[in-house]
């Protein structure tokens, strides 16, 4: 009973160090783990982590904002090197790269840069392709940075058929099961992603945070 | 079971049981509950708007009493520019006044932007003067702050956006602050021009667009106007049921401006002077229709609840509950009028 809740204390403490964007604290939280023995994955998964995906809830509903959590995001990252640094595995998580841009005649691109930030917390190499970007140059960084994820972002509904080429592109190229493709903006739907061949639609940043942790955590690779 | 035809936010056509739109309507209302901390719908209400949901006509109009006045944000792009129809700006107005029944209209350039119409106040203050030689009813000049047009590579200051991921957050705060100030700078300049050519109002559209410290901008250019011109009416427009926090710290008038739902914009708006208040929910497009406007209604009716300044709801392509679709179809749009004024409680559309 003792051990659970001092297990349970730990988690709650390395919860709010995150919370908090308290670094210090997170590390001390490391030091007492370690020092009791306790699994320093779990305490990743449990407690660092269970706090950035609440961070996240809070902030798709208008409770957190975006300089508090980027700020956060930093002190996770640190949080999670040094924890990598003290498993003796050989078998890791893979972190996995996505490109991410607003597509081809298309300006806006506050909404893809919250998902470019918000995913970049997870651990995820976002190489940001900026605006107004062709789905040729999609495709082209896609393979030059071997990335895993390919999000695209349309606001409109005159250049949402932007996406569709990305997918026709790694159609004809051969090399369409190489990438996850994530497609998101207002118009956009699932029926959308369904119809042109995109791997996945997601709403928001948080959605976008959740279907990539999802797809990593179930590709693993030997280092 | 007998189904209904309806929508999804993306405008396609669908059909539901009453039972189903009863669920999304549930459902749509506990979102604005938990995000907006807005009060839910009394249960005459939720009855009242399946109702309307599952009227056979298919369009729909407010019983009488419930009459709003209408409006036209972005007013003289939508026959001039948008419907390509060659016809010069105050004959525009003319056509919605006389023609469409609006009971006010809003002036405006195909460069929505007041910091791109700081170059041409002075033409636009003629249009405004000539305009306002025929119409009758109340003529508004209006713009976007439109914020992001004061980073580089189209303006002096550092782009937040990309700041931001890279996280460089103190740069991006002052980049944010830095472009206020000139936003600020050119909205009263225009705003006093237009004043003074004889605009009965002026309003900031889209506000927020940018992130709080758009917002921040239109509120305290208001703020200026309103007091520089006590006799000239201010509308505040949003962009959004809540202001993203691309900066968080900003205030007005004690109040943080980042993460306000309408029931907290509308007295930010308030407490800038202004008369008016534009509230804007969008619609998302994979959610039903009966979701969307369950949504926005319980957001309106919580604005409406607590403003002290009348309410004119945004009823446009992909926002109010209105699908976003290039032609919005009539038989949502009259059910979003009807439940906005009846329910809603709201002033105008």
């Amino acid at each position: 009973m003792s051990e659970e809740m001092d297990k349970q204390a730990l988690l709650d403490e390395a919860f709010d160090s995150i919370i908090e964007a308290d670094e210090l604290r997170a590390m001390e939280v490391i030091t007492k783990a370690e020092a009791s023995g306790f699994s320093l994955e779990e305490l990743l998964r449990d407690g660092f982590s269970t706090a950035m995906r609440e961070l996240g809830d809070r902030f798709a509903s208008g409770e957190v904002f975006l300089p508090e959590l980027i700020f956060t995001s930093e002190v996770m990252k640190n949080v999670a090197a040094t924890i990598d640094s003290k498993l003796d595995t050989g078998e890791v998580k893979k972190k996995g790269v996505m490109v991410i841009g607003t597509v081809a005649g298309d300006v806006h691109d506050i909404g893809k840069g919250i998902v470019a930030s918000l995913v970049k917390t997870s651990g995820v190499q976002v190489y940001d392709l900026g605006r107004e970007v062709p789905a040729e140059e999609f495709v082209a960084k896609a393979i030059e940075y071997n990335a895993d994820f390919i999000g695209s972002s349309a606001l409109l509904t005159t250049t949402m058929t932007e996406q569709k080429r990305i997918e026709e592109l790694l159609e004809a190229e051969g090399i369409k099961s190489e990438f996850k493709t994530i497609v998101g903006g207002a118009p956009v739907t699932q029926r959308w992603a369904d119809k042109i061949g995109a791997n996945q639609y997601c709403e928001d940043a948080s959605d976008t945070v959740n279907y990539v942790v999802k797809i990593l955590n179930t590709e693993t690779k030997m280092i | 079971m007998e189904k209904y035809f309806t929508r999804m936010g993306d405008g396609e056509g669908i059909w539901m049981t009453k039972e189903e739109i009863k669920e999304d309507v549930l459902k749509g209302m506990e979102t604005a509950v938990l995000k907006g901390k807005s009060q839910p719908l009394e249960s005459d209400e939720i009855d009242r708007l399946i109702e309307i949901l599952t009227m056979p006509e298919k369009n729909v109009s407010v019983e009488r009493g419930h009459e709003g006045i209408t409006t036209f944000d972005a007013g003289t792009l939508k026959l001039c520019v948008r419907q390509a129809i060659p016809i010069d700006r105050s004959t525009a107005v003319l056509i919605h006044e006389r023609v469409l029944c609006s009971e006010t209209m809003e002036l405006c350039n195909t460069d929505y932007s007041y910091k791109a119409i700081k170059n041409i106040a002075a033409e636009e203050a003629m249009a405004m003067e000539h305009a306002q030689m025929s119409c009758i009813l109340p003529l508004f000049y209006g713009a976007m702050p439109n914020m992001g047009l004061y980073t580089k590579p189209d303006g002096p200051v550092d782009n937040w956006s990309e700041l931001l991921p890279s996280g460089q957050i103190k740069e991006a705060m002052t980049a944010q602050e830095e472009a206020a100030k000139l936003c600020i700078k050119d909205m009263i300049y225009v705003g006093s021009a237009l004043a003074e050519a004889g605009a009965c109002g002026i309003q900031f559209d889209t506000s927020g667009a940018s992130g709080d410290a758009d917002a921040f901008a239109a509120l305290s250019a208001a703020k200026v106007l309103s007091e520089k011109y006590p006799d000239l009416s201010i509308i505040i427009g949003m962009a959004n049921e809540f202001n993203l926090g691309m900066h968080g710290k900003l205030t007005f008038e004690g109040e943080r401006l980042a993460g306000q739902y309408p029931a907290k914009q509308v007295k930010s708006a308030e407490a800038a002077g202004a008369h008016n208040f534009g509230v804007v929910i969008n619609t998302n497009s994979s959610r039903s229709f009966a979701w969307n406007l369950a949504r926005s209604l319980t957001y309106v009716k919580e604005a409406t609840r607590v403003a002290e300044i009348p309410v004119i709801v945004n009823v446009g392509m992909g926002v109010g509950g209105i699908p976003l679709t290039n032609t919005s179809p009539t038989d949502a749009t009259t059910r979003v009028a009807k439940t906005m004024l009846e329910l809603g409680k709201a002033d105008g559309l």
